[in-house]
């Protein structure tokens, strides 16, 4: 049995906001196990309740009802803190400080010895690509550099988990990449990474698991793989064609431009092979078949109509 | 402990580098200056004058920039969020509050320290010297400031800074006032006077840390003369540690207990 580092048990969250004491349910119930060594992804739509939850998670925030546990003890407790990184959303750190000099309070702050502190620090700042700002203080990075700067520093007590919202925010895609590859190859090295997103092509890419939160409440929890149905929506053929050389198409089927030729989608049930023939026959050539199952965009997508619709 | 010192170091460091802390004390350096020149108008009074107005701009400008700094103490973690990525490190908050309270006291020393210097220099100008009433009466005039504070974290712990540094000042104001306040109270009801001797011991007396002009023990004590001893200092600086202790408690129960949304 897979050892759990992280539980929410029917976590909620209640904030009572303003003078009149408006009463908000950021989060109604979020119940999910992240399991040791995996990376696990928790999505939702904007304003779902992903920051507070984990904020639950991370002690900032307390729960309304639920129970929350990190590392096997729960919230808050120090020696999980200990063994815990953490980046929040949209980071803002001491800007008055430098790279080094931020990561050596963090290191203190864990109890890391001064030589090693500043070992560590250097090798962090090697990891994360920031060499090339030594000595410079935090308000002169860029917002892609501090995020950078944040992830090192929540790796900085060399946690078993590390916990990162929203990641990849304000990344240009060769930085998403670089969070995607520092991602995996911290479950190489044995470590278990949290992260909210809303960006799902990062998730299909690295998440072993994932969570979807909606309208504060969490709904299916698993392996993508069992998340995802595996039939078939569509088949996608690419056919290069004279004109007029195009069969009739089945009910439901649409026809679009390519950069190769002409693109015709055939929906579920359709006679794939009938069509083939005819189009063949009609004196097309093929150029692919794609057959298309259910991708956690149109995952994400019906289960925000769902809720939508429940609300 | 090492947690402490780091937050307090930080802190430390945040004045240091902060520079309208730098404008405050430039002001603070002024005023002491202007003694001199202040002085000099005056007939045979040049050290007594000097004195009197160093240790009015030691104690105004100590007050405003604890006053200053405290209110954004623990506002401006929050406001900026930076509180977000310390506090799930292994820290318990009354550390962080701690830590902040002890890195802000260390500034506040350094600063009594320079604008003392600046003080003896212009002493020494005059032909005097920092003598050990002054000394008294600094060391009384930073505990002075530990309170004030140590109020002002603790407003800050739940309150804006535009209304924990009416509130910070307000507690100056009326805890200087201590004694004109229970003089008052002998001249109207006994109810009243009652509710008045509660007022006046909730609030912090800071009227014991600026004594000279007062009577201590029957006798006159002056800067000038016949300052305290070492028993009014000894209580003195015991009660502002303990105000500040009870307070700086209070300010951490309340940061305990807070959602950082």
């Amino acid at each position: 049995m897979t050892e759990v580092v992280l539980r929410a048990e029917a976590l909620a969250k209640t904030f009572h906001l303003g003078f009149l004491r408006k009463r908000v349910e950021a989060v109604k119930e979020a119940s999910f196990d992240v399991h040791r060594g995996e990376i696990f992804g928790y999505l939702g739509p904007n304003g779902s309740g992903k920051t507070t939850t984990l904020k639950m998670l991370m002690g900032l925030v307390f729960p309304t009802r639920g129970h929350a546990e990190v590392l096997g003890r729960p919230v808050p407790n120090r020696e999980a803190k200990r063994r815990l990184g953490y980046l929040p959303e949209s980071p803002y750190f001491y800007d008055y400080l430098t790279s080094e000099e931020f990561l050596d309070l963090v290191g203190s702050l864990f109890g890391v010895p001064r030589r090693e502190r500043r070992e560590r620090a250097r090798t962090l700042i090697t990891r994360v690509g920031l060499d090339h700002a030594h000595g410079r203080p935090l308000r002169k990075f860029s917002k892609g550099m501090l995020q950078r700067i944040g992830i090192a520093q929540a790796l900085m007590g060399d946690p078993e988990l590390v916990v990162l919202d929203e990641p990849m925010t304000g990344l240009d895609p060769i930085g998403r990449k670089e969070i995607r590859d520092l991602m995996l190859e911290l479950k190489r090295e044995g470590r278990t990474v949290v992260y909210s997103t809303h960006i799902l092509p990062d998730v299909e890419m690295t998440c072993d698991r994932v969570a979807m939160i909606f309208s504060g409440r969490v709904r299916n929890v698993g392996p993508l793989s069992e998340l995802l149905t595996a039939r078939l929506l569509a088949t996608e053929i690419c056919l290069r064609h004279n004109v007029g050389t195009i069969p009739a198409l089945p009910a439901g089927a649409n026809l679009r431009k390519a950069p190769d030729g002409m693109m015709v989608d055939l929906p579920e049930g359709a006679d794939v092979d009938a069509f083939m023939k005819a189009a063949l026959a009609a004196g097309s050539s093929v150029i692919s078949i794609t057959p298309r199952h259910e991708s956690l965009e149109d995952l994400f997508v019906r289960e925000a109509a769902q809720d939508k619709g429940a609300a | 402990m090492n947690r402490i010192n780091a937050i307090a170091w930080n802190t430390f460091r945040e004045a240091v580098r902060n520079k309208i802390l730098y404008s405050l004390l430039f002001f603070a350096v002024l005023i002491i200056l202007s003694a001199l020149a202040i002085g000099n108008l005056t007939l045979h009074e040049e050290v007594r004058t000097i004195r009197d107005v160093g240790l009015f701009g030691i104690d105004l400008f100590g007050v405003i920039i604890a006053v200053f700094v405290g209110v954004n103490l623990l506002y401006k973690e929050l406001d900026l969020k930076t509180v977000y990525t310390i506090l799930p490190k292994p820290l318990w908050r009354w550390e962080f509050v701690l830590g902040k309270w002890l890195g802000m006291l260390l500034t506040l020393a350094v600063q009594m320290v320079v604008m003392g210097v600046v003080l003896g220099i212009v002493l020494a100008f005059e032909g005097a010297h920092f003598d050990v009433p002054m000394a008294k009466a600094v060391w009384l005039l930073f505990i002075n400031i530990m309170v004030v504070t140590s109020i002002a974290v603790f407003f800050s712990a739940f309150s804006s800074p535009f209304l924990s540094g009416f509130f910070a000042l307000g507690c100056f104001v009326v805890g200087r006032s201590v004694p004109d306040i229970r003089a008052l109270g002998e001249k109207v009801s006994p109810g009243a006077k009652t509710v008045l001797n509660l007022f006046c011991n909730l609030v912090p007396n800071l009227h014991l840390f600026y004594p000279s002009g007062a009577i201590v023990g029957a006798e006159e004590v002056s800067i000038h003369r016949q300052f305290v001893g070492a028993d009014y200092m000894i209580s003195a600086t015991s009660y502002g540690v303990a105000y500040s202790v009870v307070v700086l408690v209070l300010a951490m129960l309340v940061f305990r207990k807070r959602d950082f949304v």
